[in-house]
């Protein structure tokens, strides 16, 4: 059985990764939006994820006003990946 | 000072460890990051007049295209392609302000038009236009010019559809490389048009 991934365990850090494969790009209040968390909150978790390169960050623009646009790179789509599957055979283990 | 005794994080049968999920927890994350997922991509709206202006474009540059080579006035073309870049780029730095999200699939499938539906729907469009061109049939051109463009909006309209339903499978839309091979070929198409019109 594939291990689970520890950067992404926490539930709000999977579905971080697991919105950003919706799209492209986010911008960084999209994002916090979306997850209903803050943005203190947010910025730990992309943090952690740009550490092991799973998302990358770059500064821009949106509406007018200085922000930060996320996305998600192929090692990350690989890492949720793997960690979806993990999950899924320890839901299916004990089914 | 006595020091205070420290703690020490046993777990009961209670609670949880957060780095080893039991199986309801791991069924729990994947069903709330998928819903989280759903919302982000049932909330990606289109802005005002985008399908309308895009088939617009698209018209004007099948009919643009047809003339040009029909008239043989290739600046008319030139001006047909400057119309759709600007309604194109527009569109899309709209979308991308009202979503706060960039869709690689929404650039390429819809705007674009490298999907299959509106790729072969534009390419049988621009080809009856311009034989129709040659033939000095303008009401042909202008027929099949509003057609091209009515199908290249329709197929667009039933990729965000498909989007909303699969946002994963959908959303990147292909490589840079495959577009930026699609675009030499589409420009060498058009010179090759434009030497031997």
């Amino acid at each position: 059985m594939t291990d689970l991934d520890a950067t992404v365990v926490p539930p709000v850090r999977l579905k971080l990764l697991t919105t950003l494969t919706a799209v492209s790009e986010a911008e960084f209040s999209t994002l916090r939006d979306t997850l209903e968390v803050s943005d203190s909150m947010l910025s730990k978790h992309i943090a952690a994820f740009e550490k092991v390169g799973y998302v990358t960050r770059r500064k821009g623009v949106h509406r007018g006003r200085r922000t930060t646009w996320v996305s998600l790179t192929p090692r990350g789509r690989k890492a949720l990946s793997a960690h979806v599957a993990a999950l899924r055979a320890l839901i299916d283990g004990v089914d | 000072m006595p020091s205070a005794p420290e703690s020490t994080p046993i777990l009961s049968n209670m609670e949880s460890d957060p780095e080893h999920p039991t199986a309801a927890e791991a069924s729990a994350a994947l069903i709330e990051a998928e819903a989280s997922r759903a919302t982000l991509a049932h909330g990606i709206a289109t802005p005002s007049w985008f399908f309308a202006s895009i088939s617009a474009a698209v018209t004007a540059q099948i009919a643009t295209t047809a003339v040009g080579l029909g008239a043989d006035v290739p600046w008319v073309m030139a001006a047909g392609l400057a119309i759709f870049a600007a309604i194109a780029g527009m569109q899309l730095a709209r979308f991308r302000r009202l979503n706060g999200v960039w869709l690689g699939g929404l650039a390429s499938r819809v705007v674009l038009g490298t999907g299959i539906p509106a790729s072969s729907s534009y390419a049988v469009a621009l080809g009856a236009a311009i034989w129709a061109a040659y033939d000095a049939r303008w009401w042909l051109v202008a027929l099949w010019s509003i057609a091209g463009g009515g199908a290249y909006a329709l197929s667009g309209r039933r990729w965000l559809r498909r989007y909303r339903a699969l946002p994963a499978v959908h959303g990147r839309g292909e490589s840079a490389a495959w577009l930026v091979a699609v675009g030499v070929a589409a420009f060498a198409g058009l010179a090759f048009l434009l030497t031997n019109g």
